[in-house]
């Protein structure tokens, strides 16, 4: 297709665009206008963004309608409608990111890529930069992911290094095209990758891969050896990745020269030994996201007497993460060897459905996806709701920034999940159900699919399973970036192909859900409890936790913690258990202030009722709700009002727009925090806060609305007075920049660092004198401060003129 | 059959119906802005809120379905107050506004943008109409007035004010020397008389909206002819008096009677006057507070005291207005004032509380920001303002007076007197103040289509003409574009209007609870 434009004399012939991926969307996933999102995927894979032909196109070869395709394309945030620069760089505002600078950090990209005042991409169409929500690697906070590499623990002062590091491997063509994309490999051949990111050169992966390429030749082996950019973790350079055909591909960490000649003789020897250590090794390596707990290459296990390591899994339960870091996520023998698939077919071959949503109700599970509902009680109502067709959803929208536990079960225990779904569906007599999982976990979705494959081969999905003569048949929904899809009746319209809007409830999804029909939908830890419940039993279950609350939690813990990760804890630990015992505390010496825990529908625990005991009505007493599990840990240098504007932000930007009260109101309400972190907060402004959240909390449509004030509304409860220090000029914890001065004191010694890393010119370079902050000038990006090397730069934490 | 409790009473309706069917079916009234019969329910707009007491919640009535047992309450203070917050909300982010600058600057409040899309429409009769509404000597007042509308203009923004003055004396002129010039439909004759004391504009105006209402009315004036100050204060060359003397012949017409060179405190005395009439208009012109002591109302140095709004006076039944209440000499305010004492009078001999005229909810969009000129600008004739040809004594001819009327930019809203919103607004007490908010929407505006126009400031979301486009399977239709606070009502694929709207643009300006969706000409 040629377009032709006539400008005057000119005439410009615009891009031909070939429109043929749009004819192959549509064979794959058909012409019902359930499938608008898979083709716009699709579509989106090919182009990179959503060029208007080609959804013409759409529109042309199936039902959908122009005005749907336009609604739904403009819905999700994963859809561009403009064509993006060659690379794109998505800067990580998830909550532990944002605590650690992830402004300064978007600040710094902004200025060093000279990206102009509205526009998200260069002027030479590099580089766009995208916010999102979050990346899950909070623990490595700040991160920036360019195209399928990650750079982490970054500063504003760093960030140049990142893009010209990245440049510098693009131009020896080893950067995997976009997230999610594999590298192509040649067929058959193993390959060992070596990390060749800055970290990971500066930790001396040259010598490493010089050692593993002479090593290569003394054996003789076929293999390629392959220089990738980095991996994330790069406290752990240099890193060794092994990937074969088959399997997952095994990583080593802290390489050196003398282990790169072991890993390729282990590598390339007989079978038997090599596979316990792949498996071993992969878990170990992937499943715990700790920096204190990714072990150099000489250890294979972790090590529980290890002092810290002890207490980290110490308080520990795991059922949903019952295996965690020794088991293949996708080898499906071990997992059966594991107890996997016992309880499934106990319950398809021998128990009635009646059985089954007895012993769920007996063991008081409640909802794992924040609300609590108990999923006994859920599976009742489908169970005895009328009609020959049901479904079954699984929730794994998990949209929290900091919150991660969803994508870590589907990617470490995907088996578990579908177990637990089959009992689910067979439970409640559905034959057909869909699992609805973020695009932004792209290893979820593969394996996922890949457990669902496997199952089918084996019997324990699809017609038939296990000969009981139950049916039943799981399809993979992608999410497009919509926090809202966590609700269960917005989830439900994403999967009918419509905008994520919620409706009013009731009727309730178990009698009028997916396309009309009785639905169950649980949240994914849900569903990987039952698995343990049934093979168990309800007395295990209920011996955890407290009255209301049984069983674990799985939480990611992650924000100014010594030892973040994910956890699995028995209900009614206290909050302080888990901050001290099991993250360590707080690091650097810093006071442990508050923890915030359900991201931006739940609040904050201050540090003086931390002894509050993890269950669902003792965290809602307090103020907060049990969420899907983000823990968020903030020190005395995190500003509570600044928490609370970064989840409005959130949540606004997130709104689905339906309602009158979550649409304008979270606006509202963000305009004035905003104002309060700018300095211009007035009188009145925290009365008017608290109105506008009763008033929202009252009148929302759904649970994203009505629970958006909680953040304020708890952070005003628990810290009033630094809302009042910042209508004062104040920002008593230092962290809002416009009601902060930077000088320099006597501690100077002149060494000019400051001047001359400072991007805004705001410290004149003076050698051996003592140097001097125009605060006029000064943007508050704190590079000044991490370069110097004696401490002279100071923050007053207060604006110009008014006392600190 | 399920049962639930109403606002105290016990009712039955039938399975499967919602809160707001069982208001109805009860006689209830719930407001709605969102929810049409026949379409699926959105739930969007939250003005239908109802209290659930055994819940404990609040609930859209137009989606929630009735279960039996439920103690619903549709009318306390908390359902108000959530309705207001909903309102208070939707005004916050409303950019529009609902009367022009101009019309909200004239002290008569005549319908201004109507007039001029009447005259460039050629509907001369119609203009007259709207301009009679509210001015009752419009040909005399277009050729004396200072035309504080035209201050008001938002065109001047652009290049200079529209001549409104001269369109309205044109409108005037045409129907003056008509046959036939415009007499009102008056109501039927109530039997009650009204004493005018003062034949200038503000006593004319009095006499002629007050006759509208159908009460008898006498005028008294201590000169030989009627008219005050426009015959005794204004230049012949300025204010030719046939002009003048045609105007009060219309009014004679409509059965006014005048009592000249009678000299009321002399000839007649006020006491005299309260007895023989049922209600007193004084509106003698300006008078020092000494002539006045013997007038037996409350008065300072500055004249009369009144009641700004309803023009009462200390006493009851006496109303006064004009130069005697206001400093300041403008007669289109004297004649502004005239229709007000006509209303509040007419409440006061009906035995009604009187309001005077009602002031409406105004939503306003304030300072516009200088791209918003060309959206304005979208629908009005580029060229500069228009010179009568036989210079501006001689006024317009037809084809100027159209020509001049299409620089109009249309600012008020054409869904004025149509708008849920706005019904609401005042209903609740809402205000787009309460959430004092920084900066605003832009004002766009889409005239992409024959008949219609969409001013996507004015919209709440409630998705109406999207549904009805979807059920009548338009060819484009319209859509929600984009998510959260952002979202819009768009065309896809950035058609015109005129492509989105093809079979149902009517049924989506009838359905659409705000000024969104308008017919251009209304």
């Amino acid at each position: 297709m040629v377009k032709q434009m006539t400008d005057g004399n000119k005439n410009f012939v615009t891009e031909q665009i070939e429109l043929s991926v749009v004819d192959v969307a549509v064979a794959e996933h058909g012409r019902k206008p359930s499938a608008v999102i898979p083709i716009l995927q699709k579509i989106q894979q090919h182009f990179h963004y959503l060029p208007d032909e080609a959804l013409r196109r759409v529109c042309d070869l199936t039902e959908i309608t122009p005005a749907a395709i336009t609604g739904v394309s403009s819905f999700y945030s994963q859809f561009r409608h403009k064509p993006v620069g060659r690379h794109i760089i998505s800067v990580c505002h998830g909550t532990a990111c944002h605590v650690k600078g992830a402004g300064l950090i978007q600040d710094a990209l902004v200025r060093y890529l000279k990206i102009p005042d509205g526009e998200d991409t260069d002027p030479g169409r590099v580089f766009t930069i995208e916010k999102v929500a979050c990346l899950g690697c909070c623990t490595l906070a700040p991160v920036i992911k360019i195209d399928g590499l990650t750079y982490g623990h970054l500063t504003p002062d760093t960030v140049g290094r990142a893009i010209r590091d990245f440049l510098a491997l693009e131009q020896r063509y080893i950067v995997p095209r976009k997230a999610g994309e594999q590298p192509e490999r040649p067929k058959g051949l193993t390959e060992i990758r070596i990390g060749v990111g800055s970290c990971c050169v500066a930790g001396g992966s040259h010598k490493v891969r010089q050692e593993l390429e002479s090593e290569i030749q003394k054996i003789g082996a076929d293999v390629i050896i392959k220089p990738v950019g980095c991996v994330g973790m790069c406290h752990q350079t240099p890193l060794v990745q092994i990937v074969s055909e088959k399997g997952e591909p095994v990583t080593y960490a802290k390489v050196n020269a003398d282990a790169a000649a072991q890993i390729v003789r282990r590598h390339f020897k007989p079978n038997g030994f090599l596979r316990t250590v792949r498996s071993e090794l992969s878990s170990a390596l992937e499943h715990l996201l700790t920096d204190e707990t990714w072990e150099p290459v000489n250890r294979y296990e972790l090590d529980v007497r290890d002092a810290p390591v002890c207490s980290f899994l110490g308080k520990q339960k795991r059922i949903a993460s019952e295996w965690c870091g020794s088991m293949d996520p996708l080898d499906i023998d071990e997992y059966s060897r594991n107890q996997g698939f016992l309880a499934l077919r106990k319950c398809v071959c021998g128990l009635s459905t009646e059985s089954i949503v007895d012993s769920l109700i007996k063991s008081g599970l409640r909802g794992r996806g924040g609300a609590g509902f108990p999923t006994g009680r859920k599976w009742t109502l489908v169970r005895n709701a009328s009609g020959p067709v049901k479904y079954i959803v699984c929730n794994g929208d998990e949209g929290d920034p900091g919150a991660f536990m969803d994508r870590m079960l589907l990617e470490s225990f995907p088996y578990r999940v579908l177990e637990g779904m089959v009992i689910a569906a067979y439970a409640i007599g559905a034959s057909e159900g869909y699992l609805y999982i973020r695009a932004e976990y792209p290893l979820a979705l593969q394996r996922v699919r890949k457990a669902i494959a496997v199952m089918k081969e084996k019997g324990f999905l699809g017609k038939n399973i296990c000969g009981s003569g139950f049916s039943l048949d799981l399809k993979i929904a992608e999410g497009a970036g919509a926090f809202v899809a966590g609700e269960e009746t917005a989830l439900l319209a994403a999967i009918e192909g419509k905008r994520s809007m919620p409706r009013f409830r009731p009727p309730y999804p178990a009698e009028n859900g997916l396309w009309g029909k009785p639905t169950n939908i649980n949240n994914v830890e849900t569903y990987a409890m039952v698995p343990w419940i049934m093979r168990n039993g309800v007395e295990a279950f209920v011996s955890m936790g407290t009255e209301t609350s049984k069983g674990t939690k799985v939480f990611s813990l992650a924000g100014k913690v010594v030892r973040g990760g994910l956890i699995e804890v028995p209900m009614g630990i206290t909050v302080r258990q888990i901050v001290e015992e099991i993250g360590g505390g707080t690091a650097g010496g810093r006071k442990f202030k508050a923890v915030q825990i359900g991201g931006p529908s739940g609040g904050c625990i201050p540090e003086s009722l931390a002894d509050t005991s993890v269950d669902y009505e003792a965290l809602e007493a307090a103020g907060c709700i049990m969420g899907s599990g983000g823990m968020v840990v903030l020190d005395e240098t995190d500003c509570m009002v600044d928490i609370a504007r970064y989840f409005m932000t959130f949540t606004q930007r997130e709104s689905c727009g339906k309602c009158t009260h979550c649409r304008i109101g979270t606006k509202r309400m963000l305009e004035i925090l905003e104002r309060i972190c700018d300095g211009r907060g007035e009188q009145g402004d925290i009365e008017r806060l608290e109105h506008l959240g009763q008033t929202i909390r009252a009148g929302s449509l759904c649970g994203l609305g009505k629970t958006a004030p909680n953040p304020v509304l708890s952070t005003i409860k628990h810290f009033r007075n630094e809302y009042e220090a910042h209508l004062q000029g104040r920002c008593p914890a230092g962290k809002c920049r416009a009601l902060i001065t930077y000088y320099i004191n006597d501690d100077c010694i002149g060494c000019t660092r400051c001047a001359q890393a400072c991007p805004v010119d705001a410290i004149e370079l003076l050698p051996y004198q003592k140097h001097k902050i125009q605060h006029e000038k000064c943007t508050r990006c704190d590079t000044c401060r991490q370069v110097c090397p004696s401490d002279a730069v100071r923050v007053r934490h207060a604006k110009m003129g008014v006392s600190g | 059959m399920l049962e639930l409790m109403l606002n105290g009473k016990k009712i039955s309706i039938k399975e499967g119906a919602t809160i707001l069917d069982a208001a109805n079916a009860a006689g209830v009234n719930i407001p709605t802005m969102c929810h049409l019969k026949g379409h699926s329910s959105f739930t969007s707009c939250m003005v239908c809120v109802v209290k659930e007491h055994v819940s404990g919640r609040l609930i859209p009535s137009c989606t929630a379905p009735v279960a039996n047992g439920m103690i619903i309450d549709t009318d306390s203070t908390e359902v108000h107050h959530a309705r207001k917050s909903a309102l208070d909300l939707l005004l916050s982010e409303h950019v529009g506004d609902c009367e022009a600058p101009c019309r909200l600057t004239c002290p008569a409040h005549m319908n201004i943008p109507l007039m001029i899309r009447q005259i460039a429409s050629g509907k001369m009769t119609e203009a007259i109409e709207t301009i009679k509404e509210h001015i009752s000597i419009p040909a005399v007042l277009g050729r004396i007035c200072p035309a504080p509308c035209e201050k008001g203009c938002r065109r001047s923004r652009f290049d200079s004010s529209v001549a409104i003055c001269l369109l309205k004396r044109f409108v005037a002129d045409i129907d003056l020397y008509s046959k036939s010039p415009h007499i009102p439909v008056c109501g039927i004759s109530t039997g009650r008389n009204v004493a005018i004391v003062g034949a200038g504009p503000a006593g004319l105006s009095a006499a002629y909206y007050l006759a509208r209402c159908g009460h008898q009315c006498t005028i008294f004036d201590d000169r030989q002819e009627p008219g005050g100050q426009l015959r005794y204060g204004v230049p012949e060359n300025i204010l030719p008096r046939q002009v003048l003397d045609k105007e009060v012949e219309v009014l004679k017409k409509l059965g006014i009677l005048f009592e000249m060179k009678m000299k009321v405190g002399k000839d007649i005395s006020i006491c005299e006057l309260r007895e023989k009439f049922d209600a007193l208009v004084l509106a003698p012109g300006k008078k020092d507070q000494y002539s006045l002591l013997s007038w037996l109302v409350k008065t300072t140095e500055k004249g009369i005291v009144i009641d700004a709004h309803t023009h009462m006076t200390s006493e009851s039944g006496v109303f006064a207005g004009g130069a005697v209440v206001h400093e300041g000499r403008l007669a289109v305010r004297a004649v502004g004032h005239g229709r007000n004492m006509a209303v509040s009078i007419d409440h006061f001999l009906k035995k009604i509380p009187v309001t005077g005229v009602l002031r409406r909810f105004e939503s306003r969009i304030g300072k516009i920001h200088e791209p918003e000129i060309i959206e304005f600008m979208k629908e009005s004739d580029c060229s500069q303002s228009i010179e009568p040809s036989g210079g501006a004594t001689a006024g317009f001819c037809v084809d100027e007076a159209v020509r001049e009327s299409k620089r109009c930019m249309h600012c008020d809203c054409r869904k004025q007197d149509d708008c849920k919103l706005r019904d609401l607004a005042e209903k609740y007490s809402a205000s787009p103040k309460h959430f004092n908010v920084e900066g605003r929407k832009p004002f766009t505006r889409v005239t992409t289509h024959t008949s219609v126009v969409f001013e996507s400031g004015k919209c709440i979301k409630c998705g109406l003409c999207v549904r009805i486009t979807e059920k009548a399977h338009e060819t484009y239709g319209l859509t929600f574009v984009g998510r959260g606070f952002d979202t819009f009502v768009g065309i896809p694929f950035n058609e015109s209007l005129g492509a989105g709207l093809q079979t149902t643009a009517e049924e989506c300006v009838k359905q659409c609870p705000t000024g969104a969706l308008a017919f251009k000409n209304c």
